[in-house]
């Protein structure tokens, strides 16, 4: 009976058994497929036993708990010969040994004089540096010293089994190195074309292909840059060399490229439509990062990928949170809409990532989408996970797949199984070992496993693709009038032919008819008796909001709560591991440097809030501390330190300068209390770093009580005042600030920093029967660059706020919108302490924050002659730690 | 420097028949039965370590006489002395192919050397005291070095410059010495450490403490990279499963409290722990049981090093200035 369905998966198997990556990267899973080819009548043996709708969690690259073999018994025999195989490695070694070695083999093309006998081994005795400035000596020592160390780990790495990994990792660190280096600097012109030509004429040969495939990393993440790092020697070298050198920097190499050409993956049945749902409003100013637009390029073999962009008006300036994420649902929602009515018959997919997935979520409660397909989904919140009974996300109809990573801040694969059990729809679940919440896995993955990123990536998208033909191969089932498998339709399962794990299949729930696309295009998908549309919010028991029946209304409301929980647990994260953003550069060089550090305590998780002033009230303790004058004086502190500080350090001063909680006011908000708090448009001059500072400073004194407000200033003109002056850094008018006495020292030479307007939130704007509160919580990011490039390279806060950290930010808002809609007896976080402290003796550091959490890596061409973005892409502890702090934002 | 080489004409002690083709017993031997095959008189002062070659062919002897001298391994037959070093030699070690040696010596300088032409490459310089230790890495394309000066050093070969310079011992290195693969680096001081380095970034991996901190005279990866030998001066020998820190043997009988011994993995019959001895005798344990099941007489002063041949059952063994003597065992085990 079930021979024909039997076979034919075997060959579905066997097929991928040929091709799949997935297959050839984890053997352990294929293994366990192999018992259900031969017993596809057996349960798996990790199905849930609660959740029907649950699929058993894949696990891509978890490396097996060792079993602690009970205490060695000393007498048992110790094998000091046998040396344990090294495991073969995933990509094709021959292939990637020659992409490896390429910089070697062209080394030649650098030199500028390529007839001269190649400096000697002891090149570094002839050096001659006399004439040499102290930074050009310091310059080229520091990057001597980077090229010194991955010569070291080439050597020492040569013919490991799995060289090409282990020296792409390396290769990835020397180019860190150097960038820092140049950082150092600010990318000085001059300085790096003459660090360029000097290393060309001196290095040796060997030295000088590990600079090259420094740079080569590099040109990838900073083209520019580098590009004008390389001016000088063009025109030296003449048009041949010029143009070998750039075909050799094109790309950096990857040691998985040969694997990854020959496994392309292929286009999904029924040609749906991709829908991906941005993490956060979009702006010109800030280009989706790196991977985002990598995934998206991934994604489009798969089938026709539509962004969603959310674009804010006014560049954003006067938008709340809740109104942004109302934009970002309503975006996508409304596209969703427009893609049923323009094509009924496409299938929909909606992907997202992080915040972007729970968008996705939350618009396929309402509208009809074939599945949607969560990347880091964020699931824990300050109260814990997800899944109360009132989350909206319950009442999914919709098949979808969670691709975690393990070591993910937001999430817990623990956790994430007690959510599936309560959701009704179909979910799978996708752990990927060692990554992070943008499912990039960490240095030490990649050396332990011989991994690269691409490969993940290749295997996390196969994860994809095997979901998604399930689920589209199913839903075309239904819609076409011949089943495709007599089995399957004996059983009244649709069986998946093209799956290989059909044990896995989940039984279809009957209540839920699947309703095909073609025939309720704009319907949801559930068979809810109310729309999903209001379902959403009026459905928990806890809200008693009078039900708006307006989408839009209830949308907001939606996304409140939908960001709720993500935010507070963002919260108590950070009690447990006390984020920190170590530097990590050496401390010698850390003059221009900062730390930031960002503590947020929460205590009182909920209380009740009356609807009087006197009783409880949510109070959000702001306190700024630096390190350097903790006593919290007004004095300047550590600009004069930082000559060349750059003007993209702006908002890490501005955070390190606002001393000590002193200054800062515990601000208790009222809740009846209509507070319209909107600052003063105050004035920062020109472009100096300290006096946004300072205007920081004078405008927390400003925002503490005693101000205007009787009594109590609201929590929400806090943060007012803390992000104003970020704000106001963007608008460039000079005059006076408002800092009373605090000029800022005048800005470096080079420190002329572009500011550009960003995304501003305002959040609030909540209307309730009762009383009108209306909060202004402005959020601003500076965004500046080298006074050469205006080009701009978004700071950490703006990537806070594209990273869902926005919302995070916000979380407080929904709070507070409930606060006020409802008299009484909701959830809100009473006690919030934001902790900024900066160490003013280092200048800026806020990227390494931005960088290591944001899932925005830098565009390629910005520039930020800071030495914080690199630890882009490696998601070490440094980024993970990083990540709670952005999520506590 | 004045001084008489009696190497030329080795005195060959014992009469030697051909170089034993041992035959490999399947089932592991209760004993071994090692016995005194050559003695290799050549050295005019204390014989500070000795080492085959990987393929087995020599063995380079290293001497407070600031001379190494290469041997044949199997008839003992002086091949040639390498000279240069103004002072002492304390260790000397083997490139992978067999064709260059690296010496240590007082004169603060190791010294790396074409075997077959006796010639020396390179000289490298940076340690500020004694160098007393090195070893090459598999791929013999780095060198490491311990020195008294309390750092161990990682050399490049093709260029002899020093590429890395670990300090985290308060106290003279006793021994350095790679993994299988190249990937860990070993080193053991008087400081009673023993710390496990990535071969590659030069960070620290591991430290491996005894409980009572004796110094570390010795330490060694087994051949398979995953255990480690250390001997410390409170006479022991210990093996250590270095992932998880847990000490999984201890060998003792011997006296070891004053010299840095060299003791060796004996895996090419039975499996067994070699080690010299302040008692001039050579110890044979047992790997597994722990057991002495040998002690080879014959030196007359401390024993020093004792190095097992990668193929054959042989031991080499060497002693210090009373003696003055290498001494070749056999077995047929």
């Amino acid at each position: 009976m079930a021979h024909r369905g039997g076979e034919r998966d075997f060959q579905t198997s066997a097929r991928r058994m040929g091709t799949s990556l997935l297959f050839q990267l984890s053997v352990h899973e294929r293994e366990l497929d192999l018992v259900f080819l031969d017993h596809s009548y057996a349960k798996p043996w990790s199905a849930h036993p609660d959740a029907s709708s649950a699929r058993p969690t894949r696990m891509l690259f978890v490396t097996p708990r060792r079993q602690h073999e009970n205490t060695i018994e000393s007498d048992v025999p110790i094998d000091v010969e046998t040396v344990t195989s090294t495991p073969v490695p995933l990509y094709d070694n021959q292939k990637a040994r020659s992409v490896m070695n390429e910089c070697e083999r062209h080394v030649i093309f650098a030199r500028t004089d390529a007839d001269a006998p190649p400096p000697p081994e002891d090149w570094e005795e002839h050096v001659n540096r006399t004439g040499w400035t102290m930074a050009q000596n310091k310059l080229f020592n520091k990057i001597l010293k980077a090229l010194q160390s991955d010569r070291l780990a080439r050597l020492a790495n040569e013919g490991a089994c799995n060289e090409p990994v282990l020296r792409r990792v390396a290769v990835d660190k020397c180019a860190r190195r150097v960038r820092q280096a140049l950082a150092s600097v600010s990318w000085d012109t001059k300085l790096i074309q003459w660090l360029h030509t000097t290393l060309v004429e001196t290095l040796s040969l060997p030295m000088l292909a590990a600079y090259l495939d420094a740079l080569q990393t590099l040109k990838g993440k900073i083209p520019t840059l580098i590009d004008r790092m390389l001016v000088s020697s063009n025109t030296k070298t003449g048009a041949a060399g010029a143009e070998a050198l750039s075909l050799l920097l094109k790309r950096p190499w990857d040691p998985a490229v040969g694997v990854l050409s020959h496994n392309k993956p292929s286009k999904l049945p029924g040609s749906p439509l991709i829908l991906i749902a941005s993490s956060g409003p979009s702006s010109s100013a800030f280009p989706t990062s790196r991977r985002h637009r990598f995934w998206q390029s991934q994604l489009s073999c798969l089938g026709k990928v539509i962004p969603v962009a959310t674009h804010l008006l006014n560049n954003g300036s006067g938008v709340g949170l809740l109104q942004c994420l109302e934009h970002m649902i309503g975006a996508v929602r409304s596209k969703v809409l427009e893609i049923h009515s323009h094509f009924p018959h496409k299938p929909i997919i909606l992907i997202g990532w992080n915040t972007g997935a729970l968008v996705a979520c939350q618009v396929s409660v309402m509208e009809y989408v074939t599945a949607v397909v969560c990347l880091g989904f964020p699931l824990l919140t300050v109260d814990g996970p997800r899944g109360d009974v009132d989350d909206p996300l319950l009442d999914m109809k919709t098949p979808v797949l969670f691709v975690i990573g393990q070591n993910s801040l937001q999430c817990h694969p623990e956790a994430m199984e007690d959510f599936r059990e309560k959701i009704r729809a179909e979910n799978s679940l996708v752990v990927v070992g060692g990554a992070d919440d943008n499912l990039r896995i960490s240095k030490a993955k990649k050396k332990s496993e011989g991994l690269t990123q691409s490969m993940v990536d290749r295997c996390i998208q196969d994860e994809i693709v095997d979901f998604l033909t399930g689920v589209l191969t199913r839903s075309e089932g239904h819609v076409g009038s011949e089943p495709r498998d007599q089995d399957a339709e004996k059983k009244k399962k649709p069986r998946d032919v093209a799956r290989r794990d059909l044990a896995f299949e989940v039984p279809e729930r009957g209540s839920r008819p699947a309703s095909p696309a073609a025939k309720l295009p704009a319907s949801p998908s559930g068979s809810e008796d109310f729309s999903s549309v209001s379902s959403s919010p009026t459905s928990s028991p806890k809200t008693k909001v009078t039900t708006v029946t307006s989408a839009q209304k209830s949308s907001q409301i939606g996304s409140s709560q939908l960001l709720k929980r993500h935010v507070q647990r963002a919260e108590a994260m950070l009690t447990h591991k006390q984020a920190q953003v170590p530097i990590s550069s050496e401390p010698a060089e850390e003059a221009e440097k900062e730390e930031l550090r960002v503590q947020l305590k929460r205590h009182h998780p909920s209380s009740p809030l009356p609807g009087s002033k006197t009783s409880k009230r949510p109070k959000i303790k702001v306190s700024l501390i630096s390190q350097g004058d903790t006593a919290g004086g007004p004095c300047v502190a550590s600009q004069g330190g930082a000559p060349d500080a750059a003007g993209g350090k702006a908002i890490a001063v501005t955070l390190g300068q606002a001393s000590a909680g002193g200054l800062l006011p515990t601000a208790r908000s009222s809740a009846s209390e209509g507070v319209a708090a909107s600052p003063a448009p105050s004035v920062v001059s020109g472009s100096t770093t300290p006096s946004t500072l300072h205007t920081l400073q004078s405008r927390l004194v400003a925002t503490s009580p005693g101000g205007s407000l009787p009594g109590a200033t609201s929590a929400s003109s806090l943060l007012q005042g803390l992000s104003f002056s970020l704000q106001d850094i963007s608008s460039k008018s000079s005059g006076s600030s408002g800092n009373p006495g605090l000029p800022g020292p005048g800005p470096a030479p080079q420190a002329a920093s572009v500011k550009l307007p960003t995304p501003m939130q305002s959040l609030g704007a909540i209307t309730t029967g009762t009383s009108t509160i209306v909060r202004t919580i402005p959020v601003a990011t500076t965004l500046s660059s080298l006074g050469a490039t205006p080009g701009g390279k978004p700071t950490a806060i703006h990537q806070l706020l594209t990273n869902g950290g926005l919302a995070k930010l916000a979380s407080s808002l929904p709070g507070l919108a409930q606060i006020s809609n409802q008299a009484s007896g909701l959830k809100v976080p009473t006690t919030i302490t934001l902790t900024l402290r900066g160490q003013p003796s280092r200048i800026t550091t806020l990227s390494p924050m931005g960088s290591g959490a944001a899932p925005s890596e830098e565009a390629t061409s910005q520039v930020l002659p800071s030495s914080s973005q690199f630890s882009e892409e490696e998601p070490t502890d440094l980024g993970v730690s990083t990540h709670g702090t952005v999520g506590a934002l | 420097a004045g001084r008489e080489r009696k190497g030329p004409e080795t005195n060959i002690a014992a009469q030697s028949t051909h170089p034993s083709s041992a035959n490999h017993s399947k089932e592991a031997p209760e004993k071994p039965n090692y016995a005194l095959k050559l003695t290799l008189v050549g050295h005019t002062a204390a014989v500070s370590s000795v080492k085959f070659s990987p393929n087995g062919k020599w063995l380079a002897s290293s001497s407070a006489d600031k001379l190494i001298i290469i041997w044949g391994a199997y008839d003992g037959k002086y091949e040639k002395t390498l000279y240069g070093h103004n002072l002492e030699i304390s260790d000397v070690a083997w490139s992978s192919d067999s064709s260059l040696l690296v010496s240590a010596s007082d004169d603060k300088t190791l010294k790396i050397w074409d075997v077959r032409y006796g010639k020396r490459l390179k000289t490298l310089r940076g340690h500020r005291n004694y160098v007393f230790c090195c070893n090459f890495n598999p791929s013999s394309n780095l060198i490491i070095s311990g020195s008294f000066d309390e750092s161990v050093k990682i050399w490049e070969v093709k260029t002899g410059k020093c590429l890395k310079t670990l300090s985290a011992h308060s106290d003279p290195i006793s021994a350095v010495q790679f993994n299988c693969n190249g990937s860990l680096i070993v080193s053991g001081s008087y400081d009673g450490l023993c710390r496990i380095w990535d071969a590659a970034s030069g960070q620290c991996l591991k430290t491996l403490i005894d409980d009572d901190n004796p110094p570390v005279s010795f330490v060694k990866f087994s051949p398979n990279g995953k255990y480690i030998l250390t001997a410390t001066l409170n006479n022991t020998l210990k093996l250590w499963d270095y992932s998880r820190g847990r000490c999984l043997k201890t060998y003792t009988g011997h006296k070891n409290e004053k010299y840095c011994i060299f003791s060796s993995f004996s895996v090419t019959g039975g499996k067994w722990i070699v080690s010299g001895s302040e008692d001039n005798l050579v110890y044979i344990w047992n790997l597994q049981t722990k057991e002495i099941v040998q002690k080879l007489q014959g030196h007359t002063d401390v024993v020093i090093s004792a190095a097992c041949h990668p193929t054959e059952n042989i031991i080499a063994s060497a002693a210090l200035e009373n003696d003055k003597t290498i001494k070749l065992w056999m077995s047929n085990y």
